[in-house]
C-alpha cells in the first residue's frame, strides 16, 4: 500500500467512526425537548395506564426513564438546572424528601390539587405530592399462623417467632424508609430495641417483597413477615388460594405504616404546564380509581376503594409516613439497621 | 500530487522532530493514562473532602472485609482447585472427546454471574434449594467459582501445554507417580500463571455488583451502593471505594511478589511435550462425563431454563418494554466500544515499546487499574469530574450536558474498566513482533506511525481481534456503570434483566439474558478457533 492509499484509507476509515459515533451518541440519548420526560421509580411492567391515557387525553408525548428512586434522586442532583426531567415520581416519600431538601422540586399550587389530594399527604409549599400510598404491613402463612397470633411490629420480635420469621433486605428503600419513620416517632432507643428482637430471631433475609411472600406461601421456614400490602393483591389475583394474609399491624396503637408513592414537578423543567396538568390528571379520582386497581394500592383519597383482593380483608387504621421526620432519620435509619445486623 | 508531497513533508519533519525529542511517545502515553486514570483520583480525595464521613458506618466496615475475605478465600481456592484440575486433566491425559471437553469448558466464560443468580434464585423452588440457601455467602462463592473457574483454567492449560516434557519424565525417573509429577512439578511450575489467573478470577468477583447484590452479600460493591443510595452519603461511598481498590492492589502486589524473582525456564519450541496418558474404560468415562455435567449445569441448563421463560414471556406479552430499543442500544455501545477500547489500548501499548522507559511503565500500569474496579465505583468517579466539566462547557457555550447526558460519559467509563482487558491482549500481540522489524522498518525512513500502521496493525490484527471481542461481550453485560451513567434512551439489555430480576419478574428477564449469553459466546467461539489455530 502507498503511502497516500495509506492515508486516505486511513482518513476514511477516521471519518467513519466519527460518523458512527456521533450516530450512536445522538441516537442513544433522546433528547426531551419536545416530549414531557418523567422520572419515575415505579415498577414500568405492571399496568400503569394512568401514564398512557394522558398523553391521549391531554394530548402530551412522554417518555418514561425507569430506575430506582434514589438513582434517580443522584441522576437530577447532577443535571442541575441542565436537566431534561419534568416530573420526579418515586414511590416512597424518604425520595420525595430527599429531592425537596436538595432544591430539585418546584412548588404548584392549583385547587385541584389542593381537592386531590389530603393535607397530610402532600409538602405545604406544593413541592411533592401523594399518588398512591401503600401499606407496609406483617404477612403471615394462613395455613400454620392464626390471625391474632401476631398483630403488633413489636411482636415480630417474640421468641415464638425464631427461625420463623422472613424480612426483606435492609438495602430496600421501604424498609429503610419504615425504620426512619420508626425512629421519628418513637425514638432510636425504642426501634433498636424492636430490630435487636427481630434480628434475635434468626430472619431469613430475602430479595424482594415477592420472594417474601412466596418463601412464607412455601414450606422452607417462613411463616410471617413484612411486606406491601399490593404484593399480596398480585399474588391473590394469580392465585385466589394463595395462603398468605395480611395482619393489619398496631391497630390498637398507632395503626399500620404506610409510604407513599409521590411526585413533583422537577424546578428545571422546560414545560411546567405540562408537567402540572399530568400531578392535576394522575391525582384525580378517576386515575387514582385506575392505580388502586391496577395495582392493589391505595388511594391519596381515603374514598377510593381498594381491589376485592384487599378489600375482603378489611378497612384498618393508618399511620401515614411523617415524610419530613422519616427524611431527617434516613442516614440514622441505615446505620441502625447495619449495627443491628438487618443485611 | 502536490497534496501528497505536503503531506510527505510534514510526516517527514514530524520524525525528525520525534527523533530529536526522543520521549514523544512517552508523552504520549503518560497523557492517555492520566486521561483515563484521572477521574479515579477523586476516589482518594474523598478523604481530604470530608474526613470523617465514614464515621456514620463503622459497622460496614468490618462486614464489608468478612464479606470480601470470604470470597477472596472461598472463590480463590475455588477457582484454584477446579480451574487447575480441569487443566491438569486436558493436558496429561488424553480421553475420547479430549478435543472437544478441551473448549467446552471455557464455555462458562460466556456466563455472566448475574444471569447464573437469576437462573438459580427462579428454579430454587424446584430443585429443593431454599432461597435462602441461594441467598448466602456460600452461594455466592459456588456461583462465583463457576463461572470464573475458566481464567484459572486458561492460564494452566497454556502453561501446562508449554512445560517441556522432559522434566516430567525426570521427575517420574525420580520415582514419582504420574499424579505427585504432576503436584509436584507441573502445577509448581505453573504457578505464576494459575496465581495469574486466580487474580483475575478473585478481581472479577470484588468488582461484581449484580451477583452479590442479588443474593444479599454484603461485599464492599454492595456496601458502596447502600452508603450512596440509602444513605446518600456520596464521599462515604468514595471512601469505601478507595478501600476496595487498596484491596484490588494489595491482591496484585501479593500476586506479583509470589512469582517472586523466580523466572521460570519455558520449554523452547523444540522440546517435546509430555506424551499425554491414555485413560481407558471408566476413567474415560468420568473424565468425558464430569466436565461436561459442569458446563451442562452452568451454561446448558441456564440457556435452556432462559429460553423456556422466554416463551413463556413472549406468549404471556410480558417482555420487558421498548425491549427492541435495549437490544439496540446494546450493540451500538459494545460496537462502538470495541473502536475506543482498542485504540486506546494499542495506543498504549505501541508507546511503550516505540519509548520503554520507566514513565511509560509507569502510565502502563497507571492506565489499567481501573480493571480492578467496580463499574460503580467507576461511575461515580467518573461522574465528578465529568459532571463538573460538563456544567463549565453548558454555561461556556450552552450546549447542554454534553458528556453526561450522552453516552460519551459511558465510553469513558467503559474505557476506564475495561482497557486492561484490551491491552492484555494488544501487547501479548505486539510482544511477538520481533523489534529487529521496527528498526529495519524505520531504517527504511519509516516513521514511527507509519510503522504502526503499515507493519504492526497487519501483524497484531488476531490479537486486535480479541481485544475487541472481549471488550464486546463486558460492555454488553456491564451493568452497574451503565445503570448510573446511562442516557435518557439509553437502556440496554443488561439493563432490562436487571430492573426485572430484582422485581422478581424471572421471566421478563430470561429473553434479555439469554440475548447476552448468546452474544457472549460469540467470542468465546471466536477465542476457541483462534488458539486451535495457533495451536494447530
Amino acid at each position: 500500500m502507498s503511502r497516500r492509499s495509506l492515508i486516505v484509507v486511513t482518513a476514511l476509515a477516521a471519518a467513519l467512526v466519527a460518523a458512527a459515533f456521533v450516530g450512536i451518541v445522538l441516537a442513544t440519548s433522546g433528547g426531551g425537548d419536545d416530549e414531557l420526560v418523567i422520572y419515575s421509580a415505579r415498577s414500568h411492567y405492571g399496568e400503569e395506564k394512568p401514564f398512557t391515557t394522558f398523553e391521549q387525553d391531554e394530548d402530551v408525548d412522554t417518555r418514561i426513564f425507569g430506575g430506582e428512586a434514589p438513582e434517580l434522586y443522584e441522576r437530577l442532583r447532577n443535571e442541575g438546572d441542565d436537566s431534561d426531567a419534568d416530573v420526579l415520581v418515586t414511590v416512597d416519600a424518604a425520595n420525595l424528601w430527599r429531592a425537596e431538601q436538595a432544591g430539585l422540586l418546584k412548588p404548584i399550587h392549583s385547587a385541584a390539587l389542593e381537592r386531590n389530594v389530603p393535607a397530610n399527604l402532600r409538602d405545604a409549599k406544593g413541592r411533592w405530592f401523594g399518588l398512591t400510598v401503600r401499606a407496609r404491613t406483617i404477612m403471615r402463612s394462613t395455613e400454620r399462623v392464626g390471625p391474632r397470633e401476631v398483630t403488633t411490629y413489636e411482636g415480630l420480635g417474640d421468641p415464638e417467632w425464631r427461625g420463623r420469621l422472613c424480612l426483606r433486605s435492609g438495602t430496600s428503600d421501604y424498609n429503610i424508609s419504615f425504620v426512619a419513620d420508626q425512629i421519628a416517632k418513637r425514638g432510636e432507643p425504642a426501634v433498636r430495641r424492636m430490630l435487636e428482637r427481630w434480628m434475635a430471631n434468626d430472619p431469613q433475609i430475602l430479595g424482594s417483597d415477592v420472594d417474601v411472600l412466596q418463601a412464607i406461601a412455601g414450606d422452607d421456614g417462613c411463616d410471617v413477615g413484612l411486606t406491601n400490602s399490593y404484593y399480596l393483591g398480585r399474588e391473590l389475583e394469580d392465585d385466589p388460594d394463595f395462603p398468605v394474609a395480611p395482619v393489619w399491624a398496631d391497630q390498637n396503637g398507632p395503626g399500620t405504616h404506610l409510604n407513599l408513592s409521590g411526585l413533583g414537578v422537577v424546578a428545571a423543567t422546560d414545560r411546567p404546564e405540562d408537567a402540572q396538568r399530568l400531578v392535576e390528571y394522575l391525582t384525580s379520582p378517576k386515575q387514582q380509581e385506575i392505580f388502586a386497581r391496577n395495582n392493589h394500592e391505595f388511594g391519596v383519597d381515603p374514598d377510593v376503594v381498594p381491589t376485592e383482593e384487599i378489600e375482603q380483608f378489611g378497612r384498618f387504621k393508618r399511620d401515614p409516613i411523617d415524610v419530613a421526620g422519616a427524611g431527617r432519620h434516613l442516614g440514622d435509619a441505615v446505620r441502625l439497621m447495619n449495627q443491628v445486623g438487618w443485611k | 500530487m502536490e497534496v501528497s508531497t505536503a503531506v510527505r513533508g510534514g510526516v517527514g519533519a514530524a520524525a525528525r522532530r520525534s527523533r530529536r525529542r526522543v520521549d514523544g511517545w512517552t508523552v504520549t502515553t503518560v497523557v492517555v493514562a492520566l486521561l483515563v486514570a484521572g477521574p479515579l483520583l477523586v476516589l482518594p480525595a474523598s478523604f481530604i473532602a470530608s474526613p470523617d464521613a465514614l464515621a456514620d458506618f463503622k459497622g460496614l466496615l468490618p462486614n464489608a472485609l468478612r464479606a470480601t475475605a470470604v470470597l477472596i478465600v472461598g472463590v480463590g481456592v475455588g477457582t484454584l482447585v477446579l480451574g487447575t484440575g480441569l487443566a491438569a486433566l486436558v493436558s496429561f491425559c488424553d480421553f475420547p472427546g479430549r478435543r472437544w471437553i478441551e473448549w467446552a469448558i471455557v464455555l462458562p466464560l460466556a456466563m455472566p454471574g448475574y444471569v447464573f443468580t437469576l437462573f438459580a434464585l427462579g428454579t430454587a423452588d424446584d430443585v429443593g434449594l431454599g432461597l435462602a440457601t441461594v441467598r448466602s455467602s456460600l452461594g455466592a462463592v459456588v456461583i462465583f467459582t463457576l463461572v470464573l473457574y475458566p481464567y484459572v483454567y486458561l492460564l494452566a492449560r497454556t502453561a501446562f501445554l508449554s512445560q517441556a516434557g522432559d522434566l516430567m519424565e525426570a521427575a517420574r525417573g525420580l520415582g514419582l507417580s504420574r499424579g505427585r509429577a504432576i503436584l509436584r512439578v507441573a502445577v509448581p511450575m505453573a504457578r505464576p500463571a494459575i496465581l495469574g489467573g486466580v487474580a483475575l478470577a478473585l478481581m472479577e468477583a470484588l468488582a461484581d455488583f449484580g451477583t452479590v447484590n442479588l443474593l444479599g452479600v454484603q461485599t464492599f460493591t454492595n456496601a458502596i451502593y447502600k452508603v450512596w443510595f440509602g444513605a446518600f452519603d456520596r464521599d462515604a461511598a468514595l471512601q469505601l471505594g478507595t478501600m476496595l481498590v487498596s484491596v484490588t492492589l494489595l491482591l496484585l502486589l501479593l500476586e506479583r511478589a509470589s512469582r517472586g524473582r523466580a523466572r521460570y525456564g519455558q520449554a523452547s519450541s523444540s522440546a517435546r511435550a509430555q506424551p499425554p496418558v491414555r485413560l481407558r474404560g471408566p476413567a474415560a468415562a468420568a473424565a468425558l462425563i464430569g466436565p461436561l455435567l459442569l458446563v451442562a449445569l452452568v451454561v446448558g441448563a441456564p440457556l435452556v431454563q432462559l429460553a423456556a421463560w422466554s416463551i413463556d414471556s413472549i406468549r404471556d406479552g410480558l417482555l420487558a418494554p421498548e425491549f427492541a430499543l435495549a437490544a439496540r442500544n446494546s450493540l451500538m455501545l459494545a460496537g462502538m466500544s470495541i473502536v475506543i477500547v482498542a485504540a486506546v489500548a494499542l495506543l498504549l501499548a505501541y508507546g511503550r515499546r516505540a519509548s520503554p522507559s520507566r514513565s511509560s511503565a509507569a502510565a502502563v500500569r497507571v492506565a489499567t487499574i481501573g480493571y480492578g474496579l467496580p463499574g460503580s465505583v467507576v461511575a461515580v468517579a467518573v461522574i465528578v469530574p465529568l459532571g463538573w466539566l460538563d456544567h463549565r462547557l453548558d454555561d461556556a457555550a450552552g450546549i447542554g450536558l454534553l458528556l453526561t447526558g450522552t453516552v460519551i460519559g459511558l465510553f469513558v467509563a467503559y474505557t476506564v474498566r475495561f482497557l486492561a482487558l484490551a491491552f492484555q491482549s494488544v501487547d501479548t500481540g505486539l510482544e511477538r513482533v520481533p523489534r529487529s522489524l521496527d528498526e529495519a522498518a524505520r531504517g527504511l525512513g519509516s516513521d514511527r506511525l507509519d510503522v504502526l500502521a503499515r507493519v504492526h496493525v497487519p501483524l497484531i490484527a488476531p490479537a486486535l481481534l480479541t481485544a475487541g471481542l472481549l471488550v464486546f461481550t463486558e460492555v454488553m453485560k456491564e451493568l452497574p456503570a451503565t445503570l448510573l451513567l446511562r442516557p435518557l434512551g439509553g437502556d440496554t439489555l443488561a439493563i432490562a434483566v436487571w430492573q426485572a430480576t430484582t422485581e422478581s419478574l424471572y421471566e421478563t428477564a430470561a429473553l434479555p439474558a439469554l440475548l447476552i449469553v448468546l452474544v457472549g459466546l460469540i467470542p468465546v467461539g471466536v477465542l476457541i478457533r483462534l488458539s486451535r489455530r495457533a495451536a494447530a
